[in-house]
């Protein structure tokens, strides 16, 4: 049973801490840095998010498959979630195929030490937003 | 401690023994391939080192349809998707590598289009991209270092955009691994020293880093031992074959190793010395390794204590910052041997480096992928002061 009952749902709430992400300076200047377009397809349930950190501001945006993404991810909707938390390593989730990375891998490492604050943000967001039953105790 | 979760997959047939590389044909009766093309360099070519190989199979009965020599020190985009053409064209049903890191990974690469066609870039490039295996992919390696022959991973040169791709998938592994000292004969000293010295920085690296594992633990340490007992000879008796046969197993050891738990931040410091100023890699870390292992020290100081051992030190009776301290010593002493042979910079400076380059060597360490599996932060402002101390 995965987390999150529909794609709208996990629209909502993944959507919108990105969007969190990208009006947080501590991290949205170092997204932007890296003028990354990432696009996520999540599954179960299916998601597609663009990441677009190519212009002077961060713009999330779902289901669009026409922008060129440098890096493409593949994971389920679940490992996601779990991410946000800080409790998947992101290298083993790639050898373990829990995630699929196409394109320049080395960036998105790159921008791990950068994103580590949300790990402390994502669980605060979920309750200040009224998703506390999302949360991983 | 036990990691929560880590896994072993090592795929490669390894086999060892001097004067191999001629005679293994009857090992590749079980890879499903009965022609083979082959790429290599111009330098290895010119060594003779192919002919014998060449033979060996042909007289197995297997064909070598055609050979590949123009692979750059970086291995390019236009080597690789060249490699995949001629080995189409000229009806291979697998790849044969001979050479160092470039070659080998130029052929790893090669793979990827050359058994399901498609786009390298487009298709491939990034992590876990491949759903089915390659071809077989047979490797001789000719120098003692990168490993190249059992990571999972290529790094191919991108010249126009002058940035390095990286691939990434299990499949990529090679079928089988062929270990012949006779083909390190003819490595100078400079070579099996900067070579040698990479391969001591991978197993340390991987024995220290974030997601290391008993598996990679016990590589790491029998790969020290191997390379502090015999790297030296190598440099000082070329034809020593105990010795580069030593390096050679060593070499692929640690590559297995840190295919498991990939490296730290002395390859996050070579990576952008390398990039900011050409030093080779294996300069770069036989330089940085000791400098590196003392930004680390307070997390890895029980580590290093274990380690000291086998390096050769005697540690009885010391405390563990003590024998954390024999360790790193080790490291530098084996570094300041290979300088008094005349084979390796002392020190940045005599590397090339510029100091005025040393804060954006510093600031690009920061921001290299590398950085991720390093125990400690990697923060340029520290690592700054570590740059000093090795120029």
């Amino acid at each position: 049973m995965p987390v999150f009952e529909s794609s709208e749902k996990f629209n909502e709430v993944l959507g919108g801490f990105f969007r969190l992400l990208g009006d947080t300076p501590e991290i949205a200047d170092k997204l932007l840095a890296s003028k990354l377009i990432i696009r996520f397809n999540y599954t179960d349930p299916d998601l597609v998010l663009v990441i677009d950190c190519s212009g002077e501001k961060i713009e999330v945006r779902s289901g669009d498959m026409d922008t060129k993404a440098i890096v493409d991810m593949k994971m389920s909707s679940d490992i996601a979630h779990k991410f946000w938390f800080g409790k998947v390593n992101l290298t083993m989730a790639l050898t373990r195929r829990q995630m699929i990375a196409k394109g320049p891998v080395p960036k998105i490492l790159k921008l791990l030490p950068a994103i580590k604050p949300s790990y402390a943000m994502y669980p605060k967001y979920l309750v200040e937003n009224g998703y506390g039953q999302y949360n991983i105790h | 401690m036990l990691p929560e979760f880590y896994q072993f997959h090592h795929p490669t047939k390894m086999i060892y023994g001097a004067g191999l590389a001629s005679d293994f044909s009857h090992e590749l009766d079980a890879l499903n391939a009965r022609s083979y093309f082959m790429v290599s360099d111009h330098v290895i070519n010119g060594l003779g080192l192919l002919d014998s190989i060449r033979e060996g199979i042909e007289q197995g009965g297997f064909t070598i349809t055609g050979t590949y020599l123009d692979v750059p020190q970086d291995a390019s985009i236009t080597a690789v998707e060249e490699i995949s053409r001629l080995a189409t064209e000229t009806g291979a049903e697998g790849l044969i590598a001979v050479g160092g890191g470039s070659v080998i990974d130029a052929a790893k690469a090669a793979n990827f289009t050359f058994s399901h066609g498609g786009d390298l870039i487009e298709d491939y490039s990034g992590a876990g991209t491949l759903t089915e295996p390659l071809k077989p992919l047979v490797v001789i390696p000719t120098t003692a270092g990168t490993g190249s022959e059992c990571t999972l991973v290529a790094v191919i040169y991108d010249v126009e955009n002058k940035v390095k791709l990286a691939f990434s998938d299990g499949f990529l592994l090679p079928r089988l691994a062929v270990l012949d000292p006779v083909m390190t004969q003819s490595l100078p000293p400079k070579l099996t020293a900067s070579t040698g010295m990479d391969a001591l920085t991978h197993a340390v690296e991987s024995y220290v880093g974030v997601d290391t594992s008993p598996h990679s633990e016990a590589l790491a340490v029998a790969a020290i031992e191997l390379i502090f007992n015999n790297l030296v000879k190598a440099i000082e008796d070329g034809d020593d074959l105990e010795a580069r046969g030593a390096m050679l197993i060593a070499s692929n050891i640690a590559g297995t190793s840190f295919s498991h738990s990939m490296v730290g931040c002395v390859h996050s410091m070579a990576h952008a010395t390398g990039g900011l100023t050409r030093v080779p890699h294996g300069v770069a870390n036989g330089i940085l390794l000791a400098h590196g292992m003392e930004y680390n020290f307070e997390e890895c100081k029980e580590k290093y204590a274990r380690l000291a051992y086998f390096m050769g030190q005697d540690v009885t009776g010391l405390s563990v910052d003590d024998a954390a301290r024999k360790a790193i010593q080790a490291v530098r002493d084996l570094h300041k041997k290979m300088h008094a042979l005349g084979a390796m910079p002392l020190n940045l400076r005599e590397a090339g480096v510029k100091k005025e380059n040393l804060k954006a060597i510093a600031a690009a360490a920061q921001e290299d992928g590398t950085t991720v599996y390093n125990v400690r932060e990697v923060v340029a402002e520290d690592i700054l002061v570590h740059l000093q101390n090795a120029y």
